[in-house]
């Protein structure tokens, strides 16, 4: 039996549409049909500046919003080969952690809401807000933040900002183990959770996991390995795991957490004086950068002639993540509810993934087809 | 009488249904962060559980794309009457940077299903969508329920 859910569906938060084919309460195989949000961002921003590009890619994903600026920022400094001031990257990292943390908690608070697990959901969402609070401290605003520019950063932020938000983070680290204990060792989420949803380290390489999901399942790849602020400046470690089950991937994004805190703290600590925006001149040219959004990797691929922005292409993490998702895991899962439950344990993105665009095959005339289909029915 | 005791009844208890018809998701967080303990929506009485079948509020946010220009009028005829339609955010009302030459978005979202209250913003700040929610909802609610078909 094929079981539907979505595109509205109460265990979903965004439009998707999951096909579950069932025998009794087992799921055997799953389908995932998107499409539903699809605006043709890349299209838009085809013949623009990028100080117009700049919002178009704030608007892929309102939830990991910031990474998509700082790479596309730093795509157009590519091709300019400029970096900018110390003090902005510092202020671009910070930022970026800061967003890490609360996409983490908005992930996990999903996956236990998911589990119908509403006290630490509401614990999640708890933990949030004074993030969030930190985030409008530094930059004005709470999601899309229109921060970022090419060159550095709107503003500078000051210091008795800068303070506040190392009180927020302390206070957050102080009370942080109490709610990671309550899934670690909590007999109800923590048994729920494991040996579900398993994707072996061949299964994410197959398919391509990045991030936190693919950390979870032992690959160790962290993009912020090769960015250039984190290698020089900060002292941190890539969080991995072996299991590759609803636990690993929930655990994994509480450590990134961790992780993320010790890198705020350190750039408090150490943040340079000095200018926090250059004027950089973009030559006509060709470049593609990378860096490690909440969910995984992020790769933007610029062509510009040097005012107006020819070609881009954006390659978001969720589309891999939702794709091994139907692939890997929803394989053989005991119940329907440990279904929906792996399907959130991804972290789904669907505004992201939703910039895939299907020409006709002829190729002549370049329609949209809008409906991307993944089917991995057997 | 009776129409006094559905008045309070309606208004007591409203059932949210949200629908993303092409947004970016920020819209979308801004509500999940309503069900936060800090703005608490539940001590109003407001209930979110996307399931359109159930729902007095449909809260729209994004621009309609290519997908959504059947099925969302599908939906708002799912959902018994009375019902009322809060548009968030820049994109259901103009379809903010997406609405330009080359892209697949058809807003305004009142072509397609009637609209009762408007929160411009991108994305609108949590405590404005509770006003706008708790301003329109209860009493739109009961006026339209007294209303005879």
């Amino acid at each position: 039996m094929i079981l539907p859910i979505g595109p509205i569906h109460p265990a979903l938060k965004e439009p998707v549409r999951l096909k579950l084919k069932t025998q009794g309460e087992r799921v055997i195989s799953a389908e995932i049909d998107y499409g539903y949000v699809h605006r043709g961002i890349e299209r838009v921003m085809q013949g623009k500046t990028w100080q117009k590009g700049i919002f178009l890619s704030e608007r892929v994903c309102g939830i990991c919003s910031y990474v998509h600026t700082q790479t596309f920022a730093e795509t157009f400094e590519k091709i300019a080969g400029e970096k900018v001031p110390l003090r902005a990257q510092y202020l671009r990292s910070l930022t970026n952690e800061l967003d890490r943390i609360q996409s983490h908690f908005i992930a996990n608070s999903t996956y236990f809401k998911a589990l119908e697990h509403e006290t630490l959901f509401m614990y999640m969402l708890h933990l949030r807000e004074p993030v969030m609070d930190a985030i409008e401290l530094l930059t004005g605003n709470r999601v899309n933040m229109g921060w970022n520019v090419v060159g550095g950063v709107r503003m500078d932020a000051e210091e008795k900002h800068l303070n506040s938000i190392y009180q927020i983070i302390t206070n957050l680290e102080n009370e942080y183990d109490k709610y990671v204990e309550m899934f670690d060792d909590g007999p109800l989420v923590s048994l729920r959770s494991r040996d579900v949803g398993k994707m072996s380290k061949e299964d994410a390489l197959k398919g391509r996991a990045v991030g936190p999901i693919g950390r979870a399942s032992g690959i160790k790849h962290d993009v912020r390995e090769d960015h250039h602020t984190y290698q020089d400046e900060f002292d941190w470690k890539p969080i991995w795991r072996k299991e590759g089950d609803n636990y690993a991937r929930t655990m994994n994004r509480f450590d990134e957490i961790r992780e993320s805190i010790k890198i705020i703290k350190q750039i408090i600590e150490n943040i340079p004086p000095g200018d926090v925006r250059t004027k950089i001149d973009i030559p006509a040219g060709y470049a593609d950068w990378r860096n490690e959004a909440p969910r995984g990797e992020v790769s933007y691929f610029v062509e510009t002639n040097g005012n107006l922005i020819k070609n881009i292409s954006i390659r978001t993490p969720s589309i891999m993540n939702i794709d091994v998702c139907g692939k890997y895991m929803l394989q053989d899962v005991a119940t329907v509810a440990d279904a929906v439950a792996t399907y959130a344990s991804v972290d789904p993105c669907v505004a992201c993934t939703e910039r895939v665009v299907i020409l006709n095959e002829k190729g002549e005339k370049k329609e949209f087809d809008g409906l991307h289909k993944v089917k991995y029915l057997k | 009488m009776l129409d006094g005791l559905k008045d309070v009844v309606r208004k007591s208890s409203i059932h949210v249904c949200l629908i993303n018809t092409g947004g970016c998701n920020g819209c979308d967080i801004e509500v999940v962060a309503l069900l936060s303990p800090r703005y608490d929506l539940e001590q109003y009485g407001i209930y979110v559980h996307n399931n359109p079948r159930e729902a007095d509020v449909i809260l729209v946010t994004g621009a309609v794309t290519e997908q959504w220009k059947e099925n969302l009028q599908r939906i708002y005829s799912k959902a018994p009457e009375p019902k009322v339609v809060v548009a968030i955010g820049n994109c259901p009302l103009t379809g903010d940077v997406f609405n330009q030459e080359g892209c697949s978005v058809y807003a305004p979202v009142s072509d397609f299903i009637p609209v009762d209250a408007e929160i411009p913003g991108c994305p609108p700040r949590p405590s404005e969508i509770l006003a706008a929610i708790l301003a329109v909802g209860p009493d739109a609610i009961a006026a339209k329920g007294r209303q005879k078909p």
